[in-house]
């Protein structure tokens, strides 16, 4: 995390892409068209108790978190991950759930910042 | 795109593939296509055969009852097995990894941030692979041609000595 405690950080990003706005803005916006999407298929598997379908899922759309520098939120759905795959913990998963949808919120508020700085 | 090599990625996380993609088009003597699950991949495979496949393990995101990794590099192999395949996944777990080599991949990538390096690196050790197998094919060919030579030579001798006509050649004592 930055010194301005923001989750978010795009220096991976800006180094795979050579600084390249173009290609950094187009990650982005897929991150924000993909990832509430992810949450909802999430959510929607954990109240059928579909555990595999929340593994499965949180096990995608994590990786892309730690591209975006959200480790903590990384570790988040690594967690949601083990618990949804080895079925332990299971009645932990909606309020794990409810923290990643709050932590989904800064980091959407704080992309789409990163994109206006980006000019687009 | 003519003298490209090319290269299949398949993954169901759009963003995944694109990164992946964009990282690999860098390179200009290969050709990128990306699909967002393996049957769309195993369709594309038997209208044009690639050189390497970048393999996602969980393909299920999506679509539910998608043919896994494993599933899709036992297929690819079945229709091509010149095809290199790289298996890619969140998954670090050693089993997974031992499992996909067993099948035939020729390498395992944990995603992760080191994961874009290493898939570029893995496309050069597969070129300089193919490389010195290709020489090592030819050396081998040059030593059968060689040695078929010189049986050749030695059934002629014997049968010149045999016959009693070595001593016409010149120079032949």
């Amino acid at each position: 995390m930055s010194e301005n405690k923001e989750i978010t950080d795009l220096s991976y990003l800006r180094s795979l892409t050579g600084g390249a706005n173009d290609k950094m803005s187009k990650y982005i916006r897929m991150f924000l068209t993909g990832a509430p999407i992810s949450l909802q298929q999430m959510e929607l598997y954990a109240l059928s108790k579909d555990w595999s379908g929340v593994k499965g899922t949180a096990h995608a759309l994590k990786p892309q978190l730690g591209y975006f520098g959200a480790k903590g939120t990384e570790e988040l759905l690594k967690n949601i991950e083990r618990m949804a795959g080895d079925l332990v913990d299971l009645e932990q998963i909606p309020a794990s759930l409810e923290i990643f949808k709050a932590q989904l919120e800064i980091i959407t508020v704080e992309l789409e910042a990163q994109l206006k700085a980006l000019g687009n | 795109m003519a003298g490209k090599a090319l290269i299949y990625i398949v993954d169901d996380e759009p963003l995944q593939r694109e990164l992946l993609a964009d990282h690999l088009g860098n390179m200009p003597a290969y050709e990128i296509h990306s699909f967002g699950t393996g049957e769309e991949c195993l369709a594309a495979l038997k209208v044009r055969i690639p050189t390497i496949v970048f393999l996602d393990y969980n393909l299920d995101s999506q679509v539910k009852d998608a043919m896994d990794g494993t599933e899709i590099l036992q297929e690819i192999k079945s229709i091509a097995p010149a095809v290199e395949v790289v298996m890619i996944s969140g998954q670090d777990r050693i089993e997974v990894a031992v499992n996909s080599m067993k099948h035939g991949a020729f390498d395992y990538i944990v995603k992760g941030e080191g994961a874009f390096v290493r898939a570029e690196k893995t496309v050069f050790n597969i070129y300089r692979f193919h490389k010195l197998t290709g020489t090592a094919s030819r050396y081998r060919t040059l030593m059968l041609l060689f040695g078929i030579g010189m049986l050749l030579m030695i059934l002629l001798v014997i049968y010149l000595e045999t016959n009693g006509l070595i001593s016409n050649i010149p120079g032949w004592s």
